[in-house]
């Protein structure tokens, strides 16, 4: 079943075009990995999928229906696409597990009660349970990152988009945000991920996107994108990230 | 040398003077959050949040008092209450000076933390009830701080209008003693006594909670 898709979506800011025509879905279950040059539109592309953003012209669709075309509400669908933000972005003000339970309760609005345990259960997935009275400024990057995957997923969302989750962290930190997401892509969590992280993407992918100045260049199953990839611009590109010439 | 009895007599002005500020405060700051978010989420009201805001800062409070009194006091009726006046046109300016507060500290905070209360669902107003305003909230402390100081200060304009609070107390101390300049100087340190320490406090509560939550 298809969780989102786009259909000729394209994205203007004031005279620089950002995203020039983009055709995109993923069904429920999948994992895809978008990567691409710096500046080529991944971020914008995602916010536009999460409703954060609306796009010029084009059209969005959340299971099936058309987001903008007709009278939804999008609170309601933004409730149900989980997002993850490079810079986590937790709520400055709460504790780690007041972050995961404030969209529960607000939003989804479960008593005090069913949200602490929703919450300590889900801060427990990702191995975060014993920080939970932590603020985010006593976290490191990647506990920060780790309740900021929480508090989307705790949501029950249909999918969870990621913004290079790992991006601003160092190695070891990349490396346990990134076993807590393949754990998630294992369980069955439709997940679309800006990422270069390549192993990421080899073991759990089901496809790698490549954008390039606003356009999807190419597409395909990892194991043919990573060795012939079928363009020259994917060949240049993973060329050089895998560590060639 | 100081008699103990007049320093009683001017305390009792300071009920009054407390109590003027911390109502106009009150109001003040009932009228300022809602106009820095009203100001944020709509930019066709902005324009006449904007023209109260200059009209406040621009015009001495003073002014207004009096004008209230006399002027509108005519058609108001309790505005012919010169406590009431008082409370009111201090009131009004405090929401026009909290307001700026709000909607600097309101800026202050990442735009981020919208987007992602946004991305779980929540309406814009429940992002600035949940997530906006209790951030903007700390980081305006030090200028709420200010705010009341000024506030404390300025209500002895009400002495004009006959509010019988400290100012009022100090220059009918100086009509009944044969001083000058000592009832003014009581009242400059009483003044002193309220400002200092409320603003001061204000100030380092806004810090900790900086430095504890890692705002900027
Ligand atoms: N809100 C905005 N207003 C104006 N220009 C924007 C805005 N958001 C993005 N851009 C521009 O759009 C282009 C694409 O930006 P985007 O952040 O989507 O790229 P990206 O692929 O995510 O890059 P990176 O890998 O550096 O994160 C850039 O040139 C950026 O400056
Ligand atoms: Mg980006």
């Amino acid at each position: 079943m298809e969780v989102l898709a786009c259909k000729g979506l394209r994205k203007v800011y004031g005279d620089l075009e950002v995203l020039k025509g983009i055709d995109f879905s993923i069904n429920k279950g999948e994992t895809k990995v978008i990567i691409g040059p710096s500046g080529s539109g991944k971020s914008t592309f995602l916010r536009i999928m999460g409703l954060l953003e609306p796009p010029t012209e084009g059209k969005v669709f959340f299971e099936g229906k058309d987001v903008y075309g007709e009278n939804l509400n999008l609170n309601m669908i933004r409730a149900k696409i989980g997002f993850v933000f490079q810079d986590p972005s937790l709520f400055r003000h709460l504790t780690a597990l007041e972050n995961v339970k404030l969209g529960l309760k607000v939003v989804l609005k479960m008593s005090d009660e069913e949200a602490t345990k929703k919450a300590m259960e889900t801060l427990k997935l990702v191995r975060m349970d014993e920080w939970a009275d932590y603020y985010p400024a006593q976290l490191s990057g990647g506990q920060q990152q780790r309740v900021g995957i929480a508090r989307a997923l705790a949501m029950d969302p249909d999918i969870i988009l990621f913004d290079e989750p790992t991006a601003s962290l160092d190695i070891e930190l990349t490396w346990e945000v990134i076993d807590v997401m393949k754990d998630l892509a294992r369980r069955g969590i439709t997940m679309l991920v800006v990422t270069h992280e390549i192993g990421f993407a080899k073991e759990v992918a089901d496809e790698i996107v490549l954008m390039d100045s606003g356009r999807i260049v190419e597409s395909g199953p990892p194991e043919q994108m990573l060795k012939s990839p079928k363009t020259e611009r994917a060949r240049e590109f993973l060329g050089r990230l895998l560590g060639g010439v | 040398m100081i008699d103990p009895n007049d320093l009683l007599f001017l305390l009792q002005g300071v009920p009054a003077t407390l109590a003027i500020s911390f109502l106009s405060f009150g109001i003040g700051f009932a009228l300022g959050i809602p106009i820095a978010v009203a100001r944020q989420m709509s930019p066709s009201l902005s324009y006449l949040m904007e023209a109260y805001e200059k009209a406040f800062r621009g015009i001495p409070v003073l002014v207004f008092m009096l004008l209230f009194y006399f002027g509108l006091g005519g058609f108001v009726p309790f505005l012919k209450d010169p406590f009431t006046c008082a409370v009111v046109a201090l009131g009004l300016r405090s929401g026009a000076f909290q307001s700026q507060i709000f909607r600097g500290a309101i800026n202050s905070v990442d735009k981020q933390q919208m987007m992602a209360a946004l991305s779980l669902g929540m309406t814009k107003t429940e992002a600035f009830r949940y997530v906006i305003l209790p951030q903007a909230f700390i980081v305006a402390l030090p200028g709420l701080g200010s705010e009341i100081s000024l506030l404390i200060k300025d209500s002895s304009y009400a002495f004009i209008l006959g509010v019988l609070e400290l100012t009022k107390h100090a220059d009918i101390l100086r009509k009944a003693s044969r001083s000058f300049v000592f009832p003014y100087l009581m009242a400059a340190v009483l003044y002193i006594l309220m400002t200092f320490p409320i603003a001061n406090y204000l100030d380092k509560w806004g810090s900790r909670l900086k430095t504890k939550y890692g705002l900027r």
